[in-house]
């Protein structure tokens, strides 16, 4: 049994509406929550030598933690490497904009913070860096979440958020966990 | 119908198919690269050249917040910086090794095996943890009252030749009638670490081939005193010659007990 053109015409043209329609409402919601929410891809395309990580200034060990600059603003350093982070803990405040940047000086690590969205793969070679806000105060635990070799499943770190008016840094705008 | 009607009947789709979807190309690109960073960098108070570049993945950072900046300087555990052709020459025995091993042998041994137990066995220990010991007392990261003025005497080469020295040298035979039996904490602490303390196992940077940051030593034929010594050193940051302070967070997580198995069993064990 033949079907008409115009059967098959209107069958066509009502599938596209309906993909139009979904297609419109994903771009809406991505405009929106850029627009809006100044929500941006998780990219940070910034180079760093992993073989003299640890030579560097920014991520030399007495760099890392948690510290504020002179604009307020609030950025917590970690080094991701076999089969440790360092530093283990980082101290951060809740419902304030806090910017996480992390660098491996060997293989590829990855993170992820429990409960919150914020998850990164650690590349030698690249600094990851997430913005994000925690809202959850407490022991959030993080786990190197790729695998990185024998000692991977041993290998997680804490993150403490703090209600702001217990997040004091000292002097020098570092706050630090009280564990090493 | 003919093909030539078909084609005809096609068309129109083909057309507004293409157009429509070149389009939303045109307009992601638009509204992704230029239009939202501009209006992100504006409430940031970053100018839209630098905004799009970011966008775009040109410079580092978000189009959408400030980019953190470090002043601070560089303050290195270790000078050392491993490169591929500083790896190869530590593979390369050369003849000027034994030469400069004969000032090692009144501590050390004569074959890299040590007599007094407070002094570590060379003998086949890896080329590249030598290499990057004696590199740090030569440069201040490690510091030893014999140990820091003898580095200081050695050249770059004849550092990299002594180290290839000892590291081709046998390693210390083991009596199978003096292996400590071991407690099973200690065994399990070695091979498997222990996830609650965040404690990696011993043995995966540690064991022979394991992987782990390159310099890391071979433990086993080692001298107990002398592991006992350096973890507790570790331990309590009077070395701190360790990259990213990995030996120093596994040692502040031990206890003296501990410390006393590990290095026991490190010293006698014959399964490594």
């Amino acid at each position: 049994m033949a079907v008409s053109e115009e059967a098959i015409l209107r069958s066509e043209l009502r599938w596209t509406i309906v993909v139009t329609g979904t297609i419109t409402v994903i771009m809406v919601a991505i405009l929106y929550a850029g627009i809006v929410h100044h929500i941006n891809p998780p990219s940070n395309i910034e180079t760093v030598d992993p073989k003299t990580l640890h030579l560097t200034g920014e991520f030399t060990e007495e760099n890392l933690g948690t510290s504020i600059d002179a604009g307020g603003q609030i950025t917590a350093r970690m080094v991701a490497t076999q089969f440790a982070f360092q530093p283990q803990c980082i101290l951060l405040p809740a419902n304030k904009r806090v910017t996480l940047r992390f660098a491996s000086p060997d293989v590829i690590h990855g993170i992820l913070v429990t409960g919150t969205n914020v998850n990164t793969m650690i590349v030698p070679g690249y600094v990851s860096q997430v913005h994000t806000v925690f809202t959850r105060t407490g022991d959030l635990l993080m786990p190197c979440h790729e695998y990185c070799g024998l000692g991977h499943s041993q290998m997680w770190a804490t993150v403490r958020v703090v209600p702001e008016a217990e997040f004091k840094p000292d002097g020098s705008g570092r706050a630090l966990c009280d564990a090493r | 119908m003919k093909p030539a009607d078909l084609d005809d009947l096609d068309r129109p789709w083909r057309t507004w198919a293409s157009l429509i979807i070149g389009g939303m190309l045109a307009f992601s690109i638009v509204m992704g690269f230029v239009v939202i960073p501009v209006v992100q960098g504006y409430g940031a108070g970053i100018d839209p050249f630098t905004a799009i570049c970011r966008a775009v993945g040109l410079v580092p950072g978000s189009p959408s917040t400030r980019q953190p900046t470090s002043a601070a300087k560089a303050e290195p555990t270790t000078q050392v910086a491993w490169s591929t052709q500083l790896l190869r020459t530590l593979s390369r025995p050369t003849d000027m090794g034994a030469v400069v091993a004969e000032g090692c042998v009144a501590c050390h041994g004569q074959r890299g095996i040590a007599s007094d137990p407070q002094n570590p066995n060379l003998a086949g220990q890896s080329a590249v943890a030598i290499y990057k010991q004696l590199h740090d007392y030569k440069t201040g990261s490690r510091a030893n009252d014999i140990m820091t003025p003898i580095a200081q005497t050695l050249e770059e080469n004849q550092i990299r030749a002594v180290s290839v020295h000892f590291a081709a040298a046998n390693r210390r035979s083991l009596d199978p009638t003096t292996a400590e039996v071991v407690d099973e904490d200690i065994v399990r602490l070695v091979e498997r670490g222990d996830p609650a303390r965040a404690l990696p196992a011993c043995n995966s940077c540690h064991g022979f081939s394991a992987g782990g940051p390159i310099e890391t030593p071979t433990l086993s034929h080692q001298n107990r005193e002398y592991l006992a010594r350096q973890l507790r050193a570790f331990r309590d940051s009077s070395r701190r010659n360790d990259i990213y302070t990995r030996m120093r967070s596994v040692s502040a997580k031990l206890t003296d007990r501990e410390i006393n198995r590990l290095a026991e069993f490190y010293a006698t064990t014959l399964q490594y």
